[in-house]
């Protein structure tokens, strides 16, 4: 167990979709040769494929203390890349721009589909990265011992000298956000923004996003706003936990609002998407948190102050990041006291 | 997760027991051509290939598709050549796309084209220490009588490696003059090893990548030695 475990609370209810977190990921450190397929960070809709494709139904993760079998996901399940017809739309004469190829997947494919329940449509975005899990699959499956969890900050991250490139990882990883270099035969992923962690500053993904859903921070800092929304006031929860490695990334649920006229109802009584298809997602306490969310949403609808839904704004950089450049780190809590 | 093969792989034995393949001297200066004039008059012995079992709670039993690996040596002034020939229906060798280039955000960089696929690839191991009477394990040696490697990819190429034990296998950063080929069914891959006495122990290895081989996961033989 690492010393300090840093953490990210990502509000779906403010989610966007707009993908900048995606490319300011993608500018920042997979734009090199045999990245061009891989989004260390994605916003895929849901419901929906995800990418890669099915990557929640194929496995992967613990069971009863074991590595559970899963697949290697294909490159067409990540998602082609593709151009359009510039040259013959633009000087041609051509009347629509058009794919250059048949297109059959891409990483952000059925985006906006959603699912229909009672013959209204609902979707939201949940944005991925790697969890830096604190029981990460990855780094039981890797027989070259070549994955670790710094000590320092918890960050999970691939020794590119001993990685051999045998994917033990990518189909261990429940959330598949392992990826393969072919260029290099070595397995890639997110880094957490490590260096700019150890300088105070915040992920490249947290910094760009124009919804300021994302709070990051240490977990065992108890003046940080991921403690604060994770252990104190529970409206944060990690994917899949029966999955085993237990997620440091959280997510507030959505949390719409009742269906129109139904006001004073409960969200539970009259949601807008099917309760089930989150518990699918974040297990059975995310009826729970649900249910504290919505206390919150009364209280200050009665007038009162939510320091949760205040929090929750996420106002600037300072409510939304805690993060104590390396050397400052021994002032916070540790793990072990969280 | 890791399940000891311990049993099965710990077959330290004394060099007598072992079988030996033939070897011929005189080394032409083409040796390294799998098909020189030179190989087809050196003696060749079929060895027997045996697949690993499952090495892992979530790999699933792979078929024996290879049964055996034809091995010829030949000797030259300072060092030794090995031929290995195999039949494998399928060619599993990438070409590493070099010009082909996409966008990636502002830049041209060539793409990764698959991530599931794996290369077919071979090896000979040796005891790094020659000389004792008992052989090192077949699981990459052992903390006491570690192993050198001459791997072959036919994707990436050769490399040396070495290592005491499963799991602690590293490459030495030297090359060694090797080459693969393919035709009419089989692979056939000649090597230039160090200069290894007579009674010097050898196995081998074949991965077979369309099994989705890579690591442990494999065929490989007991130890052989010189003649």
């Amino acid at each position: 167990m690492p010393l300090h475990q840093i953490a990210m609370v990502l509000d779906l209810n403010k989610c966007l979709g707009c993908q900048t977190c995606t490319m300011a990921c993608k500018k920042l450190w997979t734009d090199g040769d045999g990245m061009d397929y891989m989004y260390w960070n994605n916003v895929e809709t849901r419901p929906g494929q995800g990418y890669p494709r099915n990557w929640d139904r194929i496995g992967g993760g613990f069971e009863n203390g074991m590595l559970r079998p899963s697949e290697l996901p294909s490159k067409l399940d990540y998602g082609q890349t593709f151009e359009y017809n510039y040259e013959e739309r633009l000087f041609q004469g051509g009347l629509q721009a058009m794919p250059q190829e048949e297109t059959r997947n891409t990483p952000n494919w059925d985006e906006d589909v959603g699912a229909l329940m009672a013959g209204e449509n609902y979707y939201f975005y949940l944005p991925r990265l790697c969890n830096h899990c604190t029981n990460p699959a990855c780094l039981a499956a890797c027989p070259r011992n070549a994955i670790y969890k710094r000590e320092e900050d918890g960050i999970v991250l691939v020794d590119q000298e001993r990685c051999e490139g045998y994917r033990y990882c990518m189909r261990a990883c429940p959330y598949k956000k392992i990826y393969y270099n072919e260029l290099l035969g070595k397995a890639q992923k997110c880094i957490f923004c490590y260096p700019r962690i150890e300088q105070g500053d915040t992920t490249a993904c947290s910094k760009q996003c124009p919804g300021r859903l994302r709070f990051v921070g240490f977990l065992d800092d108890e003046s940080s706003a991921v403690h604060s929304l994770v252990k104190v006031h529970r409206v944060a929860l990690g994917l899949f936990p029966e999955k085993g490695t237990d997620p440091n990334v959280f997510y507030v649920p959505p949390f719409n609002p009742p269906r129109r006229g139904n006001y004073g109802k409960s969200v539970l009584e009259d949601a807008r998407m099917p309760l089930d298809y989150l518990v699918y997602l974040f297990g059975q306490e995310v009826i729970d948190v649900i249910r504290r969310l919505e206390l919150e949403l009364e209280k200050a609808q009665n007038g009162g102050v939510s320091d949760v839904l205040q929090l929750l704004i996420g106002r600037d950089a300072e409510v939304r990041y805690q993060i104590p450049k390396r050397d400052q780190l021994v002032q916070i809590g540790g793990i072990g006291k969280a | 997760m890791k399940r000891s093969l311990a049993l099965l792989f710990f077959a330290a034995a004394l060099s007598a027991e072992m079988p030996s393949i033939p070897s011929t001297a005189a080394a032409p200066d083409d040796a390294l051509d799998p098909a020189s004039t030179g190989w087809k008059t050196a003696r060749a012995v079929s060895l027997a290939l045996h697949r690993t079992p499952p090495l892992y709670a979530t790999d699933a039993p792979a078929a024996r598709e290879i049964d055996s690996v034809q091995v010829q040596l030949l000797r030259g002034a300072s060092a030794v050549f090995v031929r290995l020939e195999w039949a494998d229906p399928t060619r599993d060798e990438v070409s590493l796309p070099g010009q082909e280039k996409t966008w990636v955000t502002e830049k041209l960089v060539t793409p990764s084209e698959a991530t599931d696929r794996f290369s077919d690839s071979v090896a000979v191991m040796i005891p790094a220490e020659p000389g004792a009477d008992v052989y090192p394990s077949l699981q990459m040696g052992d903390r006491d009588r570690p192993v050198r490697i001459y791997f072959v990819s036919a994707t990436r190429g050769a490399a040396v490696m070495e290592a005491t034990g499963r799991g602690t296998t590293h490459r030495t950063g030297e090359r060694f003059p090797a080459r693969l080929g393919y035709a009419a069914g089989k692979w056939a891959a000649t090597m230039q090893l160090q200069n290894l006495p007579a009674g010097a122990p050898l196995s081998f290895a074949v991965w077979n990548g369309s099994q989705q081989d890579r690591d442990g996961r494999k065929y490989f033989t007991v130890w052989y030695t010189t003649e």
